[in-house]
């Protein structure tokens, strides 16, 4: 009896001392930042290029001698699924030593946890997702955003691609809020462009077979398949495409602007038009400084497309708390306020939905394995030919 | 519907017959032996796929391009390796267990399952993510109107079949074949006339995760993808054609599994709903079988001594 | 000191013992401090077992159960108040309360009955949909939501009554998890209840009292508003628990147990076995569906992917693991299940492996559980 007291005691004094000693460590100058995003799954290689370039930020902060702060990220994977983001938000929202963070890729995700982070009071700037519902949906003072929104996107390609000659669509997008809204603003902007929609089809997000889609669709004989969703069904969708022998033109949103997509289906993606919005990385005002600090870092994943927001939105948090102080309320305050802030991917200014304006929509399109600027490719010139043009 | 387009989905259908076939067959095999559901099928159906890759990136590696030789390199390693595991997993985990109470093997295989299922999301490298399966089948194909028939969908399906008839013939025309029926019907008497009973349990889980890895290794070559859960679905849907077929069946496993094919092909047609109910659709119609036909369309024949 | 008293005090030495070490290992945030404690206890463990010294406990047990489980109760109420300003300690332990009350559910299926259940998670997400759908669209008060959760998982438990009746052994495990897949597939191509995107649930509201907004006293003190969750969870664990036992030690559960251990034999001596095996299902998956419609409620936010397969085999392995049959010992692996992954952060990622392979080892090795299930007694007062 006397041995299992003297354990449990000299366990109960150590893990007393432990706590106490941790809790003393903190009452320095540490200030916790959250990240969350996709860093497993189908989506993962933009989830970790965006932890990578907000850890970037954050490597410069704590490098830099004038700031107040010693900054730590705690990056928490939200899976690209609604209830393990609720999950991870919940965790990092109630954890009282996380000031604020910089959350989410996809936007399925976004819309399930901004409740979260108003509930818990936790300021938050999104990277990437690019539903307008996370910001306009709601009136949370601790939601903002640096990146657009899908319609501008929509807009752009509609006009861009009817432009083109292209008469019919068929559109395939996934059921997810996200997919929901590039079907709703694409096929809003489409008939102002003159387009003529010939069929729609809601997949789910894990769907493999796409055959009996594909099957109707082919029969439609449509010019051009638009696809509202992520990479990893885009890649089956195309190459599915292909063995039912679609001879359509391959149209998707900035869900599959990604290596992922070129990686996973080799000469197939030859072709695909993409649009996302904010300009290419090396025409934005700090494109070049970011990609070049990126490389000194050594990270070996590529920032992909939304690492410079993700850096831009952690260098905003960073500045903020710099300012007022490690303050949930204050930093969200200040926040709320800014307006024409510098940054590398240019100014930035939240409107009273803490939505920042992005103006510029650039096309891309795949060109010998690698995403291409339309401007800048032979596609433009007329070197090379979509399906279906003459 | 015009002819074509009813041809495709013929066509789509058999391709997935087949490969719920093969796993079923797998289920079917162990059961009749062992009376064990190992449920861990489907993940060995997996991790053989992943195997199958993995030579086929060693043997790019090593510059060797020939597709041919690449695709018989996949083919043996993901066949042989998958029985190799299938033969350990008997000999450690479900031969010390035969006895206890069928819900702990049950349990323990999906666990099981569940272990190769996370080690490899874990282990292999950027495993959660999925991984493009190279296109090793020739890809032409012939368009008559508005079918298209794909000439890796006729190889695969011609494959398939071999690897049936070859397990018909196995089970039926040689001696192992013969002391595997002979353990499946009686264990204690089959030890008598002096089988090597835990020799043969080894050959049997062999057999069917080797048959396993090729299904795998097929659903690989016709999605060209694979990703860590891949086994989890198919494990189940080739556990429910088993049992609708009738456990311990073969051919009862071979027509579960192309009737559940055709469900699914039935659902994603004929439903005035999107396609994705077709699931929903094929277990709703296989408990209403387990509902009509206890123990399956061919029913066992099985006494239980009270 | 008489025996009486003396088995009192062990008991109750065992439960002040527990509650500190509950309090300090969730309030412990440094990993290797997690290590040392789990190390250190694992150690007392067996020290305690080889000298008998857990078999005193037990006894203590049940000779004072009164006693025991109002001291527990009371030592859970001490770990709430110690951790009320905390949100996430609270939401570990509300969600431990809502995952045991399941898991008895559960535990009446097949720890008592013998009637195989794989498509538990779909059961509680029966109970989440329910209580999301009404929350939202009516006004009943949200109670009796809770009631209708475990109403809506019976009723939805009904469609499989019939296969789960004609089906034994492999083929009913099959039903069961055809059906769990089915019923997520189900949601997520079904837009009406949110599809894969899931559904928003507005929190709980009892009487005006909202238990969505932290308990502020006076300008200092700010209490997490998941007390209000973890007593909602309290309660139902607690009457969940009562339930079990007096079922437990009536004539029904003698039936229920006769049914799982010889069904014919059962039969002969004139037992209902449709009957009971209905009861026992639906008895359990009204406790699993108002555990799900009070989770809903907790976390403001469901999804069909919180109740995949794998979820159910959670909820199975908390059975198995504790004890089939085992109130108790549902009650630690609950807490170990769902505790051990959260603070362990290393191990996050692994979780579902290492929980895998422990419940492989625990079945290769001590298939009775941590918490075997003693037994029956016939004579009051009397344990085997």
């Amino acid at each position: 009896m006397s041995v299992l007291r003297k354990s449990t005691v000299s366990a109960i004094a150590l893990a007393m001392v432990l706590t106490v000693g941790s809790g003393l460590a903190e009452a320095k100058d540490k200030v916790k930042v959250g990240f969350i995003g996709p860093l497993t799954g189908g989506v993962s290689a933009n989830g970790i290029g965006g932890r990578n370039s907000a850890d970037l930020a954050v490597q410069l902060r704590n490098a830099d001698a004038n700031a107040k702060y010693e900054y730590e990220m705690v990056a928490l994977d939200d899976e690209c699924k609604p209830n393990v983001g609720v999950q991870v938000a919940t965790k990092a929202a109630s954890d009282k030593h996380i000031i604020g963070g910089v959350t989410h890729y996809c936007s399925a995700v976004a819309i399930g946890a901004v409740d979260i982070y108003n509930k818990f009071g936790l300021p938050v700037i999104v990277w990437a997702a690019v539903l307008p519902d996370i910001t306009y949906g709601n009136k949370h003072k601790e939601v903002h955003r640096v990146n657009g929104t899908m319609i501008n996107q929509n807009d752009v390609a509609a006009d861009f691609v009817a432009g083109l000659g292209y008469r019919n669509w068929v559109i395939i997008h996934d059921t997810t809020d996200y997919g929901k809204g590039h079907n709703k603003y694409f096929s809003e902007a489409l008939a102002k462009s003159g387009g003529k929609i010939l069929a729609t089809f809601g997949v789910t997000s894990e769907q493999q077979d796409f055959t009996a889609e594909l099957t109707k669709a082919k029969a439609l004989n449509p010019d051009v398949i638009y696809f509202g969703g992520l990479t990893p069904i885009g890649v089956r969708i195309r190459s599915q495409m292909e063995k039912l022998g679609i001879a359509a033109e391959f149209q998707g949103t900035s869900g599959i602007m990604s290596d992922a997509f070129i990686t996973g289906l080799g000469p197939l993606a030859e072709g695909t038009l993409a649009f996302r919005e904010g300009a290419p990385v090396d025409k934005l005002p700090g494109g070049k400084f970011f990609v070049q600090k990126y490389k000194e870092q050594g990270y070996p994943e590529s920032p992909e497309a939304y690492g410079p927001f993700a850096f831009a939105a952690m260098n905003l948090l960073l500045d903020t708390i710099e300012e007022v102080g490690p303050n949930r309320k204050k930093v969200r305050k200040v926040l709320n306020k800014t307006s024409d802030r510098d940054s590398i991917v240019g100014k930035i200014s939240f409107d009273d939905h803490g939505q920042n304006t992005v103006a510029a929509i650039t096309k891309y399109v795949v060109q010998d394995g690698k995403w291409v600027v339309w401007e800048d490719s032979e596609y433009a010139s007329g070197k090379r030919m979509l399906v279906g043009m003459k | 519907m015009d002819a074509g387009l009813l041809g495709q989905f013929v066509a789509n259908g058999m391709m997935l017959g087949m490969m719920y076939a093969l796993v079923a067959v797998g289920f079917t095999l162990f059961f009749g032996v062992l009376d064990v559901i190992k449920f861990s099928h489907g993940d060995v159906l997996m991790v053989g796929t992943f195997a199958g890759f993995s030579a086929y990136l060693g043997l790019s590696a090593m510059g060797i391009d020939n597709v041919f030789v690449q695709l018989v390199g996949i083919l043996v390693v993901a066949v042989c390796s998958m029985a190799f595991l299938g033969a350990v997993i008997a000999r450690y985990l479900v031969l010390p267990l035969k006895s206890a109470p069928p819900l702990n093997i049950l349990l323990i295989t999906l666990m099981l399952g569940t272990v190769l299922r996370e080690a490899v999301r874990l282990f292999f490298p950027d495993g959660s993510n999925p991984k493009p399966f190279p296109y090793l089948l020739p890809t032409d194909t012939w368009s008559f109107g508005s079918f298209t028939l794909r000439a890796d969908s006729v190889i695969l399906l011609l494959g398939g079949l071999l690897v049936i008839v070859g397990v018909h013939v196995l089970i039926n025309k040689t001696k192992m074949g013969l002391a595997m029926r002979a353990v499946a019907q009686d264990e204690e008497t089959a030890k008598c006339m002096g089988i090597n009973f835990n020799m043969i349990v080894l050959l049997t889980f062999a057999l069917g995760s080797g048959v396993a890895a090729f299904a795998g290794v097929m659903n690989g070559l016709y999605y060209n993808e694979i990703n860590f859960s891949m086994g989890l679905l198919l494990g189940v849907i080739g556990f429910s054609a088993a049992i609708i077929g009738g456990l311990g069946n073969i051919y009862g496993a071979i027509l579960g599994g192309f009737l559940f094919a055709a469900l699914q092909t039935v659902g994603a047609v004929a439903l005035p709903f999107s396609s994705a109910y077709k699931d929903v659709f094929a277990f709703a119609v296989v408990i209403a079988l387990m509902v009509w036909r206890p123990t399956g369309l061919i029913a066992e024949k099985s006494s239980e001594r009270v | 000191m008489t025996d009486k008293s003396k088995d009192m005090l062990i008991g109750l030495t065992a439960i002040v013992l527990g509650s500190v070490f509950l309090i300090t290992f969730i309030a412990i945030e440094s990993q290797v401090g997690i290590l040392a404690l789990i190390g250190m206890t694992a150690i007392a463990v067996v020290v305690s077992a080889r000298m008998g010294i857990s078999k005193r406990i037990s006894e203590a047990f049940s000779s004072n159960e009164a006693l025991m489980n109002g001291t527990v109760i009371v030592a859970l109420l001490v770990v709430t108040v110690w951790f009320r300003e905390d949100h996430f300690p609270l939401l570990m332990i509300a969600t431990v309360m809502l995952y045991l009350t399941a898991c008895l559910g559960l535990n009446i299926q097949f720890g008592y009955t013998g009637v195989v259940n794989f498509s538990g998670a779909a059961f509680f997400g029966v109970g989440c949909y329910t209580a999301a759908v009404l929350n939202q669209h009516t006004a009943i008060p949200h109670l009796m939501v809770v009631v209708l959760g475990g109403v809506a998982a019976a009723l939805v438990g009904s469609i499989l009554i019939l296969p789960v009746l004609r089906t034994r052994g492999h083929y009913a495990a099959v039903v069961t998890i055809a059906f769990g897949i089915l019923f997520k597939t189900f949601l997520e191509v079904n837009d009406t209840l949110g599809g894969p995107q899931g559904l928003k649930v507005p929190g709980m509201e009892v009487l005006g009292w909202n238990f969505n907004s932290n308990i502020e006293i006076g300008d200092e003190i700010e209490l997490s508003f998941y007390l209000n969750y973890v007593a909602i969870g309290l309660i139902l664990s607690v009457l969940a628990f009562a339930l079990t036992r007096r079922v437990e030690r009536s004539w029904v559960g003698l039936s229920l147990d006769a049914v799982r251990l010889d069904e014919t034999v059962a039969a002969c001596f004139g037992i209902n076995i449709r009957r009971w095996k209905i009861t026992a299902f639906t008895l359990g998956n009204v406790l699993v569906g108002m555990a799900g419609a009070v989770f809903a409620m907790m976390l403001g936010f469901i999804a069909p992917t919180n109740f995949a397969f794998g979820d159910s085999l959670i909820l199975v392995s908390i059975v198995l693991l504790g004890g089939m049959g085992s109130p108790w010992g549902t009650v630690v692996a609950a807490g170990l299940v769902i505790l051990l992954p959260e603070k362990l952060q290393a191990i996050q990622e692994y979780r579902f492996l290492l929980y895998a392979i422990v419940v492989i080892l625990i079945l290769l090795f001590r298939p009775q559980g941590l918490l075997p299930r003693g037994l029956r007694a016939y004579v009051p007062g009397w344990r085997g």
